[in-house]
């Protein structure tokens, strides 16, 4: 387990910073995408599939995808690398770094966590899946949620197809 | 003695060591399989001078890529261009863990395998994007892109078309949806689901880049797209991942509507021994894959993007209303 964690966060945190410090935006792509990677397996040490599943599914394989389609769609194939001009904000770096390095202590050291509940491997079937994802039985806000995201999807088709679109004629 | 090796590290280490293993050999042997059935298709006997009637052909192809000279390209990316055949051949290695070969025969019984057969099968979009920036070459860059938005687009009908047996089973997890179809041929999802059947099949195809969907190489427009610059063992390796994804996409067809290892007449259950059905199926996907191969062209880009999101994005969803309604009722 110590080897496994060892491994994992090393994997995430030379990824990251190579995220940051690489002048390549390809590289910066790749090294996210092996960052997301790490914390997937992080996921899966927490004996949590499903996490980690959906975490390379959505991050590694379309976000990350996205990302390098962009990149490669609006630069030349035959400039001799994608550079970039890369922002030298030092400082704020620092602040919002230092901000978030003492919110995470204060969840993980101060917060309480409750009782110790075990780790299992997650309902096995898709109906007690999907009951605790929209929080049926409980506060009812992930059913809320779910719909308010649905809403944004179905925008976003809209939006897609409506730009999409071929002009029939002249400013039709 | 043979206790220790059914303990949890080291049961895992072995199981995926030897799936490593296999997967590589299942690469090998379909290349011969390729040329034999293209052979015989086309009149002809195929590779047939190293060993009896060709057998021997991998171990020889195998060799002959090993002695050749890995080339890059001068400008190439290096680090990227030599990762890109390793990121295209894992992911294609990793889903064998999910599949349940045998009763009680599983490297890990995932609740949530086919959820983890979608997220590692997108990652190999990742290795051609990387095998195509990083050749450096107009022809890889092309062929990248085309096989990514490619993969990207038919990965929605996929995901749709494994949703009916999802609902069907209850359950994301393979080995419940094996035991699901239990008890005869008539019992397997695929005559409930034939249309999500046909989908997935067409999906899976264009997944892996077979024939009526391969633009990304289209070796007559783009020459070889992403593995234009590709030699020696790295574009052996290209080609594994190609046969080894190929397998793979067989043999979740064979488990999710196929029954997995279930005989398909009730008094041939073999025990253990059920691997065998699952070998047949998969093969039997495998050569309807070939035969597709050798007989049909290629799409173009704009035929392909209509067949993915016109024809087969509706089909599922109307599908999945019809199981809905059908469980309703029934």
């Amino acid at each position: 387990m110590i080897v496994a964690f060892g491994f994992l966060a090393s994997m995430s945190l030379g990824c990251a910073l190579g995220v940051v410090l690489s002048r390549n935006v390809i590289h910066s792509a790749l090294f996210m995408s092996g960052s997301f990677l790490g914390i997937a397996g992080f996921f899966v040490m927490l004996n949590a599939p499903a996490l980690a599943a959906f975490q390379v599914l959505i991050y590694v394989g379309a976000v990350t995808v996205v990302i390098l389609f962009g990149i490669m769609f609006t630069q030349r194939p035959s400039v001799s690398s994608f550079r970039t001009i890369i922002q030298r904000q030092h400082m704020p770096g620092l602040v919002v770094a230092a901000g978030l390095a003492v919110f995470l202590s204060y969840i993980v050291s101060v917060q309480e966590w409750g009782g110790q509940t075990e780790p299992g491997q997650g309902p096995q079937e898709t109906a007690t899946f999907g009951e605790n994802l929209l929080g049926v039985g409980g506060p009812e806000i992930f059913g809320l949620l779910f719909q308010v995201s649905a809403v944004l999807l179905m925008v976003s088709i809209v939006a897609a197809v409506v730009i999409s679109r071929r002009k029939t004629d002249e400013g039709g | 003695m043979l206790e220790i090796l059914n303990q949890e590290p080291i049961r895992f280490i072995l199981a995926f060591g030897a799936t490593i293993f296999l997967v590589l050999n299942l690469a090998a042997i379909l290349t011969m399989a390729e040329r034999k059935v293209a052979g015989y298709i086309q009149m002809r006997y195929g590779p047939n001078r190293v060993g009896p009637r060709g057998l021997l052909q991998p171990a020889a192809d195998v060799f002959k890529l090993f002695t050749k000279e890995n080339l890059a390209p001068t400008k190439a990316d290096l680090w990227t261009f030599l990762i890109a055949p390793i990121a295209m051949f894992l992911p294609a290695a990793l889903v064998w863990i999910v599949i349940p070969f045998a009763p009680g025969a599983v490297i890990a019984d995932l609740n949530v395998a086919i959820v983890f057969f979608l997220a590692i099968t997108s990652i190999s979009s990742l290795g051609i994007i990387m095998a195509g920036y990083g050749s450096r070459s107009n022809f890889s860059l092309l062929g990248a892109l085309r096989g990514a938005a490619q993969i990207v687009s038919y990965e929605v009908p996929m995901i749709l078309s494994l949703l009916g047996v999802i609902m069907l089973t209850g359950s994301l997890s393979l080995v419940d949806m094996v035991s699901n179809q239990a008890g005869g041929f008539w019992n397997w999802h695929f005559i409930s689901q034939f249309p999500m059947f046909l989908v997935f099949y067409i999906a899976g195809l264009a997944e892996v880049q077979r024939v009526p969907f391969d633009l990304a190489e289209g070796e007559s427009e783009i020459v070889g797209g992403f593995q234009i610059e590709y030699s020696g063992m790295t574009w052996g390796l290209i080609q594994a991942a190609e046969f080894a994804a190929m397998g793979v996409i067989s043999a979740v067809a064979a488990t999710v509507f196929l029954g997995g290892w279930q005989p398909p007449l009730p008094f041939l259950d073999l025990g253990q021994f059920n691997f065998i059905w699952l070998g047949l199926k998969v093969s039997l996907i495998i050569f309807t894959f070939q035969l597709i191969r050798w007989s049909l062209p290629r799409f173009r880009m704009d035929q392909l993007m209509d067949l993915g999101w016109k024809i087969l994005v509706p089909i599922c969803v109307a599908w999945i209303f019809v199981t809905a309604a059908a469980m309703l009722v029934f």
